[in-house]
């Protein structure tokens, strides 16, 4: 009887000692620790950022590990078809008086050595665009033709470090292309003034 | 109290003693208007402090507020003050003759006054509150709102990364979450700033300007955005005495506006400039009201109570970005959920470079910086 009581006890003692153990609060040393136990368990959540895509028409895309959408371009591009004017070569377009078309694209990408029209566009097929090594890209995988040179941004662009997420956080993801921020032809963005000031703050500093 | 007297003869980097007569001027006679004749000794000033507070500075808080020698009188003024209150909200809620809208208002306010914590309420107790919140909205204003009480979701911890290469200072942010949040108009609160620093001099957010007017981004300048952190071992949440602030599930830090007394410990406790205070009661044009709430979230605060950014829980607990990252055009804020490892925001932690403030703090801040 007595020995019956006495493991009873010590069980108590066990007990008591494992539970007190495990805080709730400080189950994790780091966030990071945090992060990592519980993302093993993670089996998706329910929420989902369809919605938030709103009007957009995009297209899937899968690059490397990646797979995500981008808004569709070629539904962007007003004057898509190209060959709908483009149906002889440029040379014979060039030669008869033809209304003035595209006069307004200044080319200020790199330097005049390393870039002209030539080396996105194939004068040959309008509605295709063209690697540097004269292989076809369908304009909506634009990106393609940038990730040539721009290889560091291409890279964080895939993975979500650069470019502008589209509506929500949770999946599908969707995502700005390149060509959705900045313009091909004129890659660098403008300066501009702040969209505000605060006044408040200026009389409180006083 | 004996030691009061120093402070005015306090006398740093000086190498003679200075005398009772002289004053900062450096003149010994009179003439520089701020002479110090009449200046007072010790005793003077303790029976000065004495005349004025009298024996509260020996009482404590409750002999200064109960035991009060009060005459017949004065004890009937007060008691008679505190009845006629009560009688009134009594009053308007029972009685025949008042209308019905106001009779609901006075219904809507007395079980909103006698509501217990957000954080402790069952689901049913948080929609109760939330609707009453919003048919009062309705009989006050005459306008309807969409007020949400959505709780965190599981396998959920929302986490950001700002890309301090990307940053422009365009303030298109900042605009985006005064509206989204219903942020006080008249003193142009603002949970975000972007400080604008100086290349090559580091993270120096004393000799930062954080509101700038000129031509962004100016040369040879960064900019770096800052708000609240939402921190995993939050130490705004550990001083509040009355548990007015908490880490959801999701690891977002909020505030119960009706239960926050407005003590602005929390103010003091966030090392990183977080949290705001409403010093006067928040005001915003009808019309620019966003109506879409969450009970945690932008609903309407009233004056004396914290606020702060809450990542949008309105939005971001619905699945979408919050207004700050849907509003800037670098794309140098990516938010998400660090429990899915594939998920941008775990790409960026696990691929970049990434910082956080004051991680020595041990705060444990979910909002990450990182460069291209």
């Amino acid at each position: 009887m007595n020995t019956i009581n006495y493991t009873y006890f010590l069980g108590c003692i066990f007990l008591i000692i494992f539970s007190s153990c495990k805080h709730n609060e400080n189950e994790y040393h780091h966030l990071t620790d945090k992060i990592e136990a519980k993302s093993k368990k993670y089996n998706g959540v329910s929420i989902s950022s369809e919605a938030y895509i709103g009007d957009i028409k995009t297209v899937e895309i899968t690059e490397g590990h990646h797979t995500f959408l981008i808004p569709d371009r070629k539904s962007q591009i007003t004057s898509y078809t190209c060959t709908d004017c483009h149906s002889k070569p440029l040379t014979e377009l060039k030669e008869v008086s033809l209304k003035k078309a595209h006069w307004d694209i200044m080319l200020e990408h790199a330097n005049q050595e390393v870039m002209n029209c030539a080396t996105c566009h194939n004068g040959n097929n309008m509605d295709h665009l063209l690697t540097l090594t004269g292989k076809t890209i369908d304009f909506n995988k634009s990106y393609r033709l940038c990730a040539q040179c721009h290889s560091n941004q291409f890279e964080d662009w895939k993975g979500g470090a650069h470019g502008k997420n589209i509506g929500g956080w949770a999946n599908p993801r969707a995502v700005m292309t390149c060509v959705n921020c900045h313009n091909p032809h004129k890659p660098k963005i403008e300066s501009r003034w702040p969209s505000r000031f605060n006044t408040q703050k200026v009389k409180e500093r006083e | 109290m004996s030691g009061i007297g120093k402070y005015f003869k306090l006398n740093m980097n000086s190498a003679t003693k200075q005398t009772s007569g002289s004053c900062s001027c450096g003149n010994s006679s009179g003439g520089c208007g701020s002479n110090n004749q009449d200046q007072m000794s010790d005793k003077d000033f303790d029976a000065a402090v004495d005349a004025a507070i009298g024996d509260e500075r020996t009482k404590d808080g409750f002999e200064q507020v109960f035991d009060v020698k009060m005459d017949r009188r004065t004890a009937f003024r007060k008691l008679t003050a505190s009845l006629v209150i009560g009688a009134g909200a009594v009053s308007s809620s029972c009685s025949l003759t008042t209308g019905e809208n106001s009779k609901e208002k006075a219904q809507i306010d007395w079980e909103e006054q006698f509501k217990g914590n957000y954080k402790l309420m069952t689901d049913e107790e948080k929609k109760g509150t939330v609707d009453r919140l919003v048919r009062s909205y309705q009989l006050r204003k005459g306008e309807n709102i969409k007020m949400s009480s959505t709780n965190a979701v599981k396998d959920v911890l929302f986490g950001y990364a700002f890309n301090i290469s990307k940053c422009q200072g365009y303030m298109d942010c900042v605009n985006a979450c005064v509206k989204e949040n219903n942020q006080d108009r008249n003193s142009e609160m603002q949970y975000i700033r972007i400080h604008e620093m100086k290349d090559g001099e580091g993270l120096k957010f004393n000799e930062a300007d954080d509101n700038y007017y000129h031509e962004v981004p100016a040369e040879g300048h960064f900019y770096m955005g800052t708000q609240c952190f939402h921190c995993d071992n939050p130490p705004c949440v550990d001083v509040c005495p009355v548990q007015a602030t908490w880490r959801e599930e999701d690891g977002l830090v909020v505030i119960d506006y009706d239960w926050c007394v407005g003590c602005r410990y929390c103010m003091a406790a966030c090392p990183y400039d977080g949290r705001r205070f409403n010093w006067s009661t928040p005001e915003v044009p009808e019309e620019e009201i966003n109506k879409n709430q969450h009970y945690l979230g932008n609903r309407m605060r009233k004056k004396g109570v914290m606020e702060k950014c809450t990542f949008c829980v309105q939005r971001s607990r619905s699945g979408k970005d919050p207004a700050c990252v849907e509003a800037c055009p670098t794309g140098a804020r990516i938010f998400g959920n660090l429990l899915d490892p594939k998920s941008t925001i775990r790409w960026v932690l696990e691929n970049k470079k990434v910082f956080r403030l004051k991680e020595d703090l041990g705060t444990e801040p979910k909002f990450w910086y990182f460069m291209d």
